[in-house]
């Protein structure tokens, strides 16, 4: 490992070594390294291999710009190896190579790439139509990087959310400046930067300095993020950002972006080789890891700022061979003069036009005169920095709906949406003074829009000429010149497009898919740019900017799934359930036991054990209302179909409720419990619904009447069997239940082992039933009283799907289950429960419609004829003379019937008793079923009024 | 005999110190609620001191809690027993009780980085300079209902959590999750409640 002496490495800490491994090498690094870093001072240049022609990749940026290092760590693909800090013991592979990273078989699709123009997979695969079946298979290897691990372990994720009143992104100059602005009119203020450290291109650039990130790191109303992507600037400022496993969420009121640029490339053929890189990337490598990523270098410029680049490598100790500008006329600038004044060698007018390849590296490059396109000379060299100019990552204000304009060769902010501010290069301030100044009026105006008081500083001009060279493309009639590195796109392919008529930035981009690789096209933009408009015969500025979507780096689905939050209900007698070996299912957010033992045959048992003896279900999940106020009796009556004013205190009754267009949508039982109290129970998973809908009708008739919710604040068992009121003596109450005393549907209050309860008493399983509800913090001392207290009558616990048969035989409906969002009250015969007669009801002007066409089908018992064959399953349909007439709703063999029963919609022709229907099974074969009166179970109602 | 009333949460391990972090169940614990048009002015007729606008929570002299979530809802945080006794539909005009005690687990978190910690699962800003002291969010935490009360708990900075009962055991785990990173961990609600001002923190 070869690193450069102090000062040169500021990020590493050499007193301590580290490894991880590439490709399966040892390789040596120091904390603070990138990946990228550790394997370049390792001597490993070459680092990937490019999507479609497998080229030779190394660092181009050193910054995560591009896709060139992206790599493989354990189960994660596509990691970019120059933002993925070394650790010990990391395992690192190389990504989209066949054979071996250095020898590449894939890259014999280069030597077809004049068959492989933009858009060729439009064109080619699809004639004769049998070709694609040989095709997509191959299209499907080739395509993607890195691997999809299919076992790979469950990662944590999380996410959080972050306050501020002014975020600042970007800690560069500009923004280090508009965070101590804004934080001295005592705004809190959350800077937030990609990097490991604050301080932007004051790490790595010539001119760089601490004493501005120390004043900011000094500063207690500046929150530091650092090592976090801002993946997105949305709506309201909302602002993403990825950090680690972490994606926060921040909102704030005010939002700087000081997002600074990216360093803009050149275009000439074999611009992509390992050793041809941006001047910046050369810089951070120098300082910011102590690398010297080469021995002798070229540098290809076209501002002053290329100077500094040639200044850092010389006194880095790197040879550098010639600077050529790009320019016709000699920099001004300081960085031009001492490079003039240190002798180096300094080609003016001339171009980079072809670098040569040997081992997978750079070995020398061509440079012809700009101007004319004549050779001017080759040299060796094992480094080529380029420096044509800036990019501005525009990116966060493109995604909040900035206004951009064509200005110095740049796309610059024109018009920002409220609340939300540039400051630095991105908003064309260039020179250190100028970024400053203009970070402090950035967040200035951010604090006072945030509601502090503001000092406004003066604003400062754009100082944006020259920084930018209009033309950095030199074109070479073998082509592979890139305007692309993550889809290897080249000049010709843009050329091709345009003539295939693709003449808009937002169609081009996708034909040829410049743009559309991993890195979004962000050092490379402005040059599709520069060549459509070439190529149209218009400016740049008339092709326009370029739409930036979120997210700006790397996102994984992990952080959008995780972590995830899924509520789960237990009721009070939750760990009962679990100690009897209950099997539990989901019922909504609930758990409930569907059965106790190991298998299902449990479920018979525990439905033989209630009609024959007495059983125990937790029905908590119920839902619970409680209606009050001298207007209650009232509000019922409107929103149930039946009627409930003349309701005795004691009493309860069955409730149904419609929707406005007289679909069935809950039901349940209202129990009176004073003049102004009815508490009201509806379905598991309709009860939020039932609970809105109420507070909406309050809020409309304004009765005088009060609703809560309260199914969390009971638990309830329903104590079901001919011996139940066996059970519930033994239990000790001081409520009357003998018969008479305690009548079906009657409603109950007092103490049950010790505990105050409401009873109901209803039967939806058919037998003498006992609806028991209690505080909830009771749920569990109650469940062991009844338990204890029916063990001499041979008590079992039964669960969801026991009571789902008897309640099947007893003929009840279950809603949602038996209906569907179609389905009135008269089609599945609940005539009974409505009363058309009374003034008002929601559903009932529908109903009435309703009642006034011919039905269109009717809900039937059914026995299968016979239930030796194949059995129907529930949603099976009802076939008649090849059509659809019906469908099944529920169907069990009864254990106490000894026969499969069920219940089905049918066409009402089909309906009366005793008529035959077929039903088509699984496999298409057909049943056939008759049928018959409801309920299958005691029809006379006998068991459960005993 | 085995106390009839019991709390739904399994809180696991206790930790034998108060860590910076601190969670507690103060389930078992003393609350309920009155709601509806009357139930101001009928509280304030029994001597309550209320808070003047909803969203906001103030102590009485006995250390009790009376947070307003609406113009017309109460919630008590503490032995109000004396109330429920005086209640009734007669004497109380559109006032009605709520059963707070078994509908709402409550859980306490006590330490100055609770904000913190909370921003994982909520997404309301709770930074002591913004949620001061009595201040209430009826709010979303890791997917549920939840009133959340900025409060002095164990002498630092903490909240009352309220959620529904039934889903109490998903937010202690969920909240548990959470404080991993800040070192947090499970206490006995009585290391939390003998600190606080006054009788106790808003405890029955």
């Amino acid at each position: 490992m070869t690193r450069l002496p102090a000062p040169w490495g500021q990020w590493i800490d050499r007193g301590q070594d580290i490894s991880f491994t590439f490709e399966g090498r040892k390789i040596t690094a120091h904390p603070g390294d990138s990946v990228a870093s550790a394997l370049l001072a390792n001597g490993q240049r070459l680092i990937g291999r490019s999507f479609k022609y497998h080229r030779p990749r190394g660092i181009f940026s050193a910054a995560g710009w591009d896709a060139n290092t992206l790599v493989q760590t354990g189960s994660k693909p596509n990691v970019n190896a120059e933002r993925l800090l070394a650790v010990d013991g990391l395992s690192v592979s190389a990504v989209n190579y066949a054979g071996s990273l250095d020898r590449d078989w894939g890259r014999l699709v280069e030597k077809f790439s004049k068959l492989l123009a933009a858009g060729f997979y439009y064109k080619t695969f699809f004639t004769p139509r049998i070709a694609w079946k040989f095709w997509e298979p191959v299209i499907r290897h080739m395509a993607g990087l890195g691997r999809v691990d299919e076992k790979a372990p469950h990662a944590y994720y999380d996410k959080e959310y972050l306050f501020a009143d002014v975020a600042v992104v970007g800690a560069g100059p500009a923004g280090l400046s508009a965070a101590l602005e804004a934080a001295r009119t005592g705004a809190s203020v959350l800077l937030i930067d990609e990097e490991p450290e604050i301080g932007g291109s004051l790490n790595w650039a010539r001119d760089g300095s601490d004493d501005l990130k120390n004043r900011v790191r000094a500063e207690k109303g500046i929150e530091i993020l650092t090592g976090a992507c801002v993946q997105a600037l949305f709506d309201d400022n909302w602002l993403e950002i990825v950090k680690g496993n972490r994606l926060y969420k921040l909102r704030a009121k005010a939002v700087v972006a000081a997002t600074g640029c990216y360093w803009l490339p050149m275009v000439f053929r074999h611009n992509d080789l390992p050793g041809v890189m941006l001047g910046s990337a050369l810089q951070r490598l120098l300082r910011l890891w102590g690398v010297a990523p080469g021995k002798r270098a070229v540098v290809a410029t076209a501002n002053d700022e290329g100077y500094a680049v040639a200044l850092d490598l010389a006194d880095a100790g790197i040879e550098v061979a010639a600077i050529s500008d790009l320019r016709p006329h000699r920099d001004e600038g300081r960085f031009a003069q001492e490079a003039g004044k240190r002798g180096m060698r300094i080609l003016q007018g001339a171009a980079p036009f072809e670098a040569h390849e040997k081992n997978n590296r750079l070995a020398s490059v061509d440079l012809v005169q700009a101007a004319s396109g004549q050779f001017q000379e080759r040299i060796d060299c094992d480094l080529l920095a380029l420096s044509a100019g800036r990019i501005p990552a525009s990116g966060l204000l493109s995604h909040a709906g900035a206004k951009f304009a064509h200005e110095a060769h740049m796309d610059l902010p024109s018009a920002l949406p409220a609340h939300l501010f540039a400051a630095g290069s991105v908003n064309g301030r260039f020179s250190l003074a100028s970024a400053l100044a203009d970070g402090a009026l950035a967040g200035a105006l951010a604090a006072k829009d945030a509601g502090f008081a503001a000092e406004i500083p003066p604003s400062v001009g754009r100082d944006a000429l020259g920084v930018t060279h209009p033309w950095p493309i030199i074109t070479h009639p073998k082509g592979m010149e890139f305007v692309d590195l993550d889809e290897d796109v080249q000049v010709k392919d843009i050329q091709a497009s345009m003539a295939d008529g693709y003449e808009h930035i937002q169609l081009l981009k996708r034909y040829s898919t410049s743009g559309m690789g991993p890195s979004q096209g962000k050092l490379f933009w402005p040059h599709v740019q520069r060549l459509m408009a070439k190529a149209k015969g218009v400016t740049p500025a008339e092709i326009g900017a370029s739409t930036i979507r979120p997210p700006m780096g790397g996102e994984t689905l992990g952080h959008l799934a995780g972590r995830a939050f899924e509520p789960v209900r237990l009721s009070a007698m939750h760990k009962r359930h679990l100690e009897l070996g209950a099997v539990m299912m989901p019922a909504g957010a609930w758990m409930r036991p569907a059965y106790y033992g190991s298998d299902e045959r449990a479920i018979d048992q525990e439905a033989k054990a209630v009609r024959d003896g007495v059983g125990l279900i937790d029905v908590s999940t119920l839902g619970g209302l409680d209606v009050r106020g001298p207007d209650a009796a009232v509000f019922l009556e409107r929103l149930y179909t039946w009627t409930y004013a003349k309701l005795a205190v004691g009493r309860a009754r069955y409730v149904l409720m419609c929707d406005q267009t007289g679909v069935v949508i809950d039901d349940g039982v209202a129990a009176r419990l004073h003049e102004q109290h009815f508490y009201v129970t509806a379905t598991t998973s309709g009860v939020d619904r039932v609970f809105r809908l109420m507070q909406w009708y309050n809020a409309q008739w304004r009765l005088r009447v009060d609703i809560a919710q309260v199914t969390s604040a009971y638990a309830a068992v329903n104590l079901a069997g001919p011996k139940a009121r066996d059970v519930l003596a033994r239990a000790g109450t001081d409520i009357d239940i003998k018969k008479e005393a305690f009548p079906y549907l009657g409603v109950r209050q007092g103490l049950v082992a010790g505990i105050p309860v409401r009873i109901l008493r209803i039967g939806f399983v058919g037998e003498l039933g006992y609806e028991i509800h209690c505080p909830a913090q009771y749920g569990e001392a109650l469940w062991d009283g009844l338990m204890a207290a029916g063990q001499d009558f041979g008590i079992a616990p039964f669960g969801v799907e026991a009571q789902r048969i008897l309640r099947l035989e007893k003929g009840h409906i279950i809603i949602g289950q038996d209906t569907d969002a179609l389905t009135h009250p008269f089609e599945i015969g609940m005539d009974w429960a409505v009363k058309m007669d009374k003034p008002f009801f929601a559903g009932q002007a529908a109903l009435r419609a309703h009642l006034e066409k011919a039905p269109v089908r009717k809900l039937v018992g059914f026995a299968l004829e016979n239930d030796k064959g194949p059995l129907p399953k529930e949603c099976h349909l009802v076939i008649e003379k090849g059509d659809i007439a019906g469908r099944l709703t529920s169907v069990v063999r009864s254990p106490s019937l000894g026969r499969v029963i069920g219940m089905a919609f049918v066409k009402p022709e089909q309906a009366g008793l005793g008529n035959l229907f077929d039903i088509r099974v699984d496999g298409g074969a057909m049943v056939q079923a008759r049928v018959v009166a409801l309920p299958f179970y005691d029809p006379k109602s006998q068991r459960q009024e005993m | 005999m085995a106390a009839l009333r019991k709390g739904f949460i399994d809180t696991g391990k206790i930790a034998p110190v108060l860590p910076a972090l601190a969670l507690a169940d103060f389930s078992l614990k003393s609350r309920t609620g009155f709601k509806g048009s009357g139930a101001a002015s009928w509280l304030a007729a029994q001597g309550l001191v209320l808070p003047d606008d909803p969203n906001q929570a103030c102590t009485d002299a006995q250390g009790r809690m009376v947070a307003r979530l609406s113009w017309g809802e109460f919630l008590l945080l503490g032995d109000f027993a004396g109330l429920e006794k005086a209640w009734s539909y007669e004497s109380a005009p559109m006032c009605f009780p709520l059963p707070r005690q078994d509908s709402h687990a409550w859980i306490v978190v006590s330490g100055e980085v609770a904000p913190k910690m909370m921003a994982k699962i909520c997404g309301i800003d709770l930074r002591p300079q913004v949620f001061p002291k009595g201040a209430i969010a009826q709010t979303s935490v890791a997917r549920l209902n939840a009133i959340i009360i900025a409060d002095q708990i164990g002498g630092r900075g903490g909240f009352h959590l309220l959620s529904d009962g039934s889903t109490s055991q998903y937010l202690w785990d969920c909240l548990v999750d959470a404080m991993l990173e800040f070192e947090g961990a499970p206490v006995r609600s009585e290391a939390l409640s003998k600190e606080t001002h006054g009788q106790t923190d808003a405890q029955g």
